[in-house]
């Protein structure tokens, strides 16, 4: 490595701090501070470290609401992503691998999806009329629609790498098309499906705002919305909207640490083609 | 073992006629080889017998039954394939076995069986391997081992050896024969390699354009070409087909083919008179590229090795006999 | 006689249900919605009459003008900011995978969360950012309290939670670019500015084109970090479509919430749609 490129990267690695971890680093403190200390978010080493105590207070605000709020979230994540990779996986393909017009259309709509805003009320009038608004399954129906977009594209460019010859191979062995999807195709998306698990966990995991117009109630609180509430409540209460903050960042810290290679290849899938 | 036979068989992708009308009679326990350049129809014609691909019109028997709109799991028929087509994430045995699996047959009849074809086809030491730790030969070998233990009553290759090197590919050539000697089964091969075809076939079909050029054994379509595109394209060196005002003096209408082995070399007399342009020298053989003044390029074969200089002059002289009219 | 597909149709019943129901069904319901006084009670024919109200209330208005605003400011930041840091962190310098965690990071992270923290370092008195000014005498703005600044200050933060996925796609794109491009223009005299506007630019077009697209859809759409931060507010100044969609909804105007959703549609089409023509005719030339 040149000098030239040593003092660069030095003088980057201080700005990114600056710009990038400073702010983490604030919310550590905070969340480790007194409420009166917490007032003003600034650069001072708390006086009394009482990171635990924030932390367990947090947890058991408005009796644990938090806990349920994981639970719920987990629910939600969960069930979305058994349901977008065995019905994404299935419709990219079918969409790939059968060049038909209904095949075409069909993925026009698909990309469609992907830049239509849901209409929200009238989605709202419509779980009202199934009986599925403010229900956690029907939350669970949302996240797949709305997320079976992304999920079809990439396993449609990922199944076109899989040569068709494995599949007649499974034809001739006799396999009928619901053997061959799930004892050869699916088992082969494996890279594919982990992209895929990964960056929508991180998405739901992460959404407000659907949850905020699909599931409200106190019983359906989700771990995005426990910030909300903690905003209105605790105005004073800085210390503890951070420790929340920082526990909700959990998961998709440790999914960053295990999975970057992942996240990374489903977020620039579209960059090399276009 | 079953014959297999094919009724004015037809096949369209769109608008485009691609068979156009084949008729064929494979007997049971032939080895049938589909030659021809490609897009002549031909793994296209294979996948229609495999039911890979639908039918447009005509009709494909295999054992006496009309199978045109069977599914290829109720054809009695196995296939192997170009790439081998091995399941990545299956390791050898699974591979093997994964038919029987699908069919829901008891663990143990798989095993059994697998257990066989592995002999067979020594293959026992890589049995939990998975296909990508294994080399050209033996992926093709599992290939062949997945079809046998379907116990079909009829093998399809579509270019099976066309992936391996040379040398592998030469030994592959006598495996299979050997293996079609053992097992006695009905085989159709499709490679677009004539000495694949001239050394394994009991019979070659000569395909080109969707159609049929040429049906027959070896050598009977080496000596007796039917069509000057066979003549051309069986044979290595390339046969010397001359056309026009120069194959009407010899006594043909339209064309008229000498092969290579079939052309007397002399420094003396002779039917056409040449310069020596190219020698290659195989050791075995002599491979000579005359240009004659008066029909054009030629190639002669010498048994043995002659010397021969660039730039001399020769004669060239058609053996008695041995000449093909169209 | 046709023979069954190994590949059914039926395999896309349980996605294309779902999505048809859930998505389309209330995609469709709304272009009639949009036309009707709706309340939770009942929904009264109105033809254009949320449409007229939506161009004419000035606090309606603002949040049209608004969210085109804060669209093609944050996209355009983040393509230029996307692409300098791409550069840069395939430079070859010190530090740079850990630097590519680094700006990456904020996009994992929940937006609220970050719209919230942002929202205390903001602070006109107590935020971390104007007393880090202060220490250089700088007077820091009321960057949220202030109607004429709080859009631009919710932009900033979201070019810096946003701006760390248009550096992996384009550090993605970079990637593609062959080094004998490079090689062949330093060999004919160019100069590393040269190299960078006549090889990595044109060359990283599919790159850019996939930043300027997603940015501007998700910028368009934006609602939870608008929400966190200023709720709109102060007053309407920072109100974007999203937001009024959901005032409206919540203040019972049905009819209008949805009629901004259409608007929305209507205004992400007329964008994107000729930009991706625009962009895939240019990748054909080239």
């Amino acid at each position: 490595m040149k000098t030239r490129q040593i003092v660069i990267g030095l003088i980057s690695m201080a700005v990114f701090f600056v710009i990038f971890v400073i702010p983490f680093i604030l919310v550590l403190l905070t969340a480790s501070k007194t409420p009166a200390e917490a007032a003003s978010v600034d650069f001072t080493l708390p006086e009394r470290w009482v990171f635990w105590e924030n932390l367990v207070e947090t947890v058991q605000t408005r009796d644990y609401q938090l806990l349920l709020a994981y639970w719920n979230s987990s629910v939600i994540t969960v069930g979305a992503i058994v349901g977008l990779v065995i019905f994404g996986a299935m419709v990219g393909y079918v969409l790939q691998r059968r060049d038909t017009k209904l095949t075409r259309g069909l993925f026009f709509m698909v990309l469609a999806g992907l830049m239509i805003p849901p209409a929200v009320v009238p989605t709202i009038w419509l779980l009202q009329g199934i009986n599925l608004f403010k229900t956690l399954h029907g939350m669970v129906l949302i996240q797949i629609a709305y997320g079976l977009g992304f999920t079809v594209l990439l396993y449609r460019s990922f199944i076109a790498t899989i040569p068709r010859d494995l599949d007649e191979a499974a034809i001739i062995d006799g396999g009928t098309p619901l053997q061959i999807f799930f004892r050869v195709i699916l088992p082969l998306l494996k890279p594919v499906t982990v992209t895929i698990i990964v960056v929508q966990a991180i998405g739901i995991f992460n959404d407000f705002t659907h949850p905020l117009y699909y599931l409200p109630g106190a019983e359906n609180v989700t771990v995005q919305l426990t910030l909300y509430n903690f905003q209105s409540q605790f105005v004073s209460q800085i210390n503890l909207l951070f420790m929340n903050i920082l526990l909700i960042t959990i998961p998709p810290l440790l999914v960053f640490i295990f999975f970057n290679r992942q996240i990374v290849a489903g977020m620039t899938s579209g960059a090399v083609k276009g | 073992m079953a014959d297999v036979v094919l009724t004015d068989l037809r096949k369209s992708f769109g608008g485009l006629e691609v068979i156009k009308g084949v008729d064929l009679h494979i007997e049971s326990g032939e080895f049938c080889v589909f030659v021809g350049p490609s897009g002549c129809g031909k793994s296209t014609l294979l996948r229609m017998i495999s039911g890979l691909e639908d039918v447009s019109s005509g009709r494909i028997e295999i054992g006496g039954k009309d199978v045109t709109r069977a599914e290829p799991k109720d054809r009695g028929i196995a296939m192997v394939f170009q790439s081998y087509a091995l399941y990545p994430h299956l390791t050898v045995r699974e591979n093997i076995g994964f038919g029987l699996s699908l069919a829901r047959r008891p663990k143990a009849e798989i095993k059994e069986k697998v257990d066989a074809v592995a002999r067979t086809l020594q293959l026992e030491d890589y049995l939990d391997r998975k296909p990508k730790a294994l080399s050209g030969g033996q992926r093709q070998r599992v290939a062949i081992g997945r079809s046998i233990v379907r116990d079909p009553s009829v093998f399809l290759f579509d270019e099976p050896l066309s992936n391996l090197d040379a040398a592998l590919r030469a030994q592959m050539r006598i495996e299979l024969t050997d293996l079609h000697a053992k097992l006695g089964t009905t085989m159709i091969y499709v490679t677009h390699d004539q000495v694949e075809a001239m050394t394994m076939a009991d019979k070659i079909v000569v395909l080109n354009g969707g159609r049929i050029e040429q049906v027959g054994a070896p050598m009977e379509l080496y000596d007796r070409p039917a069509t000057p595109f066979v003549a051309g394209f069986i044979g290595s060196p390339k046969m010397n087909l001359l056309e026009g005002e120069a194959a009407r003096k010899m006594g043909a209408r339209e064309v008229y083919g000498i092969r290579p082995e079939h052309l007397v070399l002399s420094e003396g007399d002779g039917r056409w008179a040449g310069t020596v342009r190219h020698v290659e020298r195989l050791g075995a053989d002599t491979i000579v590229h005359l240009e004659s003044r008066e029909v054009g390029p030629l190639l002669a074969r010498v048994e043995g090795h002659r010397e021969f200089r660039l730039g001399q002059e020769v004669t060239a002289s058609p053996a008695e006999g041995r000449a093909v009219l169209f | 006689m046709q023979r069954r597909s190994p590949y059914p149709y039926w395999f896309l019943l349980p996605a294309g249900t779902i999505f048809f129901v859930l998505f389309l069904v209330p995609t469709i319901a709304s272009f009639y919605f949009s036309l009707t006084y709706w309340d939770p009670f009942e929904a009264r024919f109105a033809g254009f009459e949320n449409y007229v109200q939506f161009f004419s209330e000035p606090y309606l208005a603002r949040g049209v003008m608004n969210t085109l605003i804060f669209a093609l400011l944050t996209s355009g930041l983040k393509t230029v900011l996307g692409l300098l840091l791409a550069v840069l962190l395939t430079s070859g310098m010190l530090g740079q995978g850990l630097m590519r965690s680094v700006v990456f990071f904020p996009v994992l992270v929940s937006t609220i969360g970050v719209g919230l923290l942002f929202q205390e370092l903001m602070h006109p008195t107590e935020g971390a950012i104007n007393v880090a000014l202060s220490w250089v005498g700088i007077d820091g703005p009321g960057w949220l309290t202030n109607p004429s600044l709080a859009l631009f200050s919710v932009a900033l933060v979201d070019v810096w939670r946003g701006v760390g996925l248009a550096t992996l796609i384009y550090i993605a794109g970079l990637a593609t670019i062959s080094p004998d491009y490079y090689e062949a223009a330093r060999i004919d005299g160019a100069t590393r500015i040269q190299q960078f506007w006549r090889v990595t630019v044109p060359l990283v077009r599919p790159a850019t084109t996939t930043v300027v697209i997603l940015s501007l859809i998700g910028g368009l759409r934006l609602f939870d970090l608008i929400w966190a931060m200023t709720r709109g507010g102060p007053g309407f100044s920072s109100d974007v479509l999203a937001s009024t969609i959901y005032k409206q909804y919540q203040a019972g105007f049905w009819g209008l919430s949805t009629a901004g959703n259409v608007i929305l549609f209507l205004v992400i089409a007329v964008v994107i749609l000729p930009l991706s023509l625009w962009f895939n005719r240019k990748e054909v030339d080239l």
